[in-house]
């Protein structure tokens, strides 16, 4: 049964083929197979091909593709620095300008001239104007900075007596055995290179400690990485070795089979 | 409740990275069969994967949900291996393998529904469909991809594709049409579960 409205045409047969479209439509074109041989044999051909394309599937593959956000920036280098506390680090940006200053010799001088500031490189000179007195001198004794250093001498020597850490034990006795005197500038700035280098040795202290702590961590993670790659090739050498027996038994296995046939 | 994919690019739209990578692991597996069976080299097919999934993820403020997220992640993916085939000038290759990988077979589970000799059959019959789909042009090969693998509408593959309705189905007849003969010419038949092939 010829009919130009289903025989060769691809819109009903697709439609019909993969049931999308209308259902009276598909119900017409059911009653035109029952009566028309040759689109019955198109159809069938058809569905063969479609089982055919079932066979075709993608190889397997891992996809491991993933989005992911901007890491934040890493401050790991200095990680140990932002988990210190705002005091702490404040402490310690203070002691590093005291050692620079301690090193450099730095001289801060108010007088008749101005502010005066020099470094350990012009101090010789500096002494040799010392030894000359200039005019202004007598007055430079009386300014009253002078005061204010006094009252910061005796604010440090009670802080020292109080509380003073271990190394610092003794420049207080020492101080003390002065007789309760007052420093001179040259005493003064002994004790405050002590000081200083006093706090030079903590900081080593820490570094070395920090080193140390690193290392650890490094050669901790180094075992671990390694026991890890261990295991890994342990389970490969185990994996591979199921795969090989698999093939002998599958080669086997065919091998039974072509005997069979011949 | 399982969370649809316009819910998923809502939320990605807001800021939420991971919504998106929900929708990648929903969609990553049918979008490299899309583009494997495009292309026909599984290299080629991750690096559309990966290149569909960027694109989309940066397109997605500009995404309307007018049409599935789906169809836009196809309609993407479909571009970009017509990129890759235009700079390589070339037709598709399908990697049919020369000889039957016997390790792979046994270590496949066979257990009670497929033979040795069946997955042998079923291999070779899959090397003759792909070289047979290599061979057709690529709108009818994007047809029948879209319609067999991924059970498209008609309606979205002429969305997908640009074109009417009536075009898609001549498209996908032409096709199966071209399908057939070089099959048939190539001896290919349909598995079935007992190893028969049909006559």
């Amino acid at each position: 049964m010829n009919d130009t409205r289903y025989c060769g045409n691809p819109d009903v047969l697709m439609a019909y083929l993969y049931e999308d479209g209308d259902s009276s439509e598909r119900l017409a074109f059911d009653a035109h197979l029952r009566g028309c041989e040759r689109c019955a044999a198109e159809l069938a051909s058809l569905r063969a091909v479609r089982e055919d394309l079932a066979a075709w599937a993608p190889p397997e593959t891992m996809l491991d593709f993933r989005i992911v956000r901007d890491p934040a920036p890493s401050g790991r280098r200095w990680g140990w620095m932002t988990a210190m506390p705002a005091w702490a680090q404040l402490a310690a940006a203070s002691l590093v300008i005291g050692i620079a200053a301690g090193i450099s010799g730095l001289d801060v001088r108010y007088g008749s001239d101005g502010l005066v500031v020099r470094t350990g490189w012009n101090r010789a000179a500096d002494t040799q104007r010392a030894a000359s007195p200039a005019p202004g001198t007598a007055a430079g004794a009386s300014a009253p900075w002078r005061a204010d250093l006094v009252t910061l001498q005796e604010q440090l020597r009670s802080e020292l007596k109080q509380g003073a850490p271990a190394p610092a034990a003794t420049p207080v006795s020492a101080a003390a055995a002065n007789g309760g005197k007052p420093m001179s500038d040259q005493e003064f700035m002994a004790r405050v290179k002590q000081l200083i280098e006093a706090s030079e040795t903590r900081t080593q202290r820490e570094v070395a400690l920090r080193v140390a702590e690193v290392i650890r961590d490094m050669d901790t993670q180094r075992r671990s990485d390694m026991r890890r790659v261990a295991d890994g090739l342990g389970v490969l050498e185990g994996r591979t070795g199921a795969a090989v027996a698999q093939q002998r038994e599958m080669m086997s296995y065919l091998m039974r089979v072509s005997q069979r046939q011949q | 409740m399982t969370v649809t994919d316009e819910e998923l690019v809502a939320r990605c739209i807001a800021g939420d990275t991971d919504s998106f990578n929900q929708l990648i692991l929903r969609w990553e597996r049918p979008i490299y069969a899309l583009a494997y069976r495009q292309l026909g080299r599984e290299d080629d097919a991750r690096d559309v994967v990966q290149d569909a999934f960027l694109r989309a993820f940066r397109a997605l403020p500009g995404f309307k949900g007018e049409a599935k997220f789906s169809s836009w992640l196809y309609r993407i993916t479909l571009n970009l291996c017509r990129d890759v085939m235009r700079r390589a000038k070339r037709a598709p290759f399908v990697q049919a393998p020369e000889g039957v990988d016997v390790a792979e077979l046994a270590s496949s589970d066979t257990s009670g529904v497929e033979s040795a000799e069946d997955a042998v059959t079923r291999k070779d019959l899959s090397r003759h469909v792909a070289r047979a789909m290599s061979r057709l042009p690529e709108e009818q090969r994007s047809a029948i991809i879209l319609k067999e693998y991924h059970g498209l509408t008609f309606q979205e593959i002429a969305e997908l594709q640009g074109c009417p309705l009536s075009t898609v189905k001549t498209r996908l007849y032409q096709g199966l049409t071209v399908l057939r003969r070089d099959l048939e010419r190539q001896g290919a038949g349909p598995v079935r579960a007992e190893g028969s092939r049909t006559p």
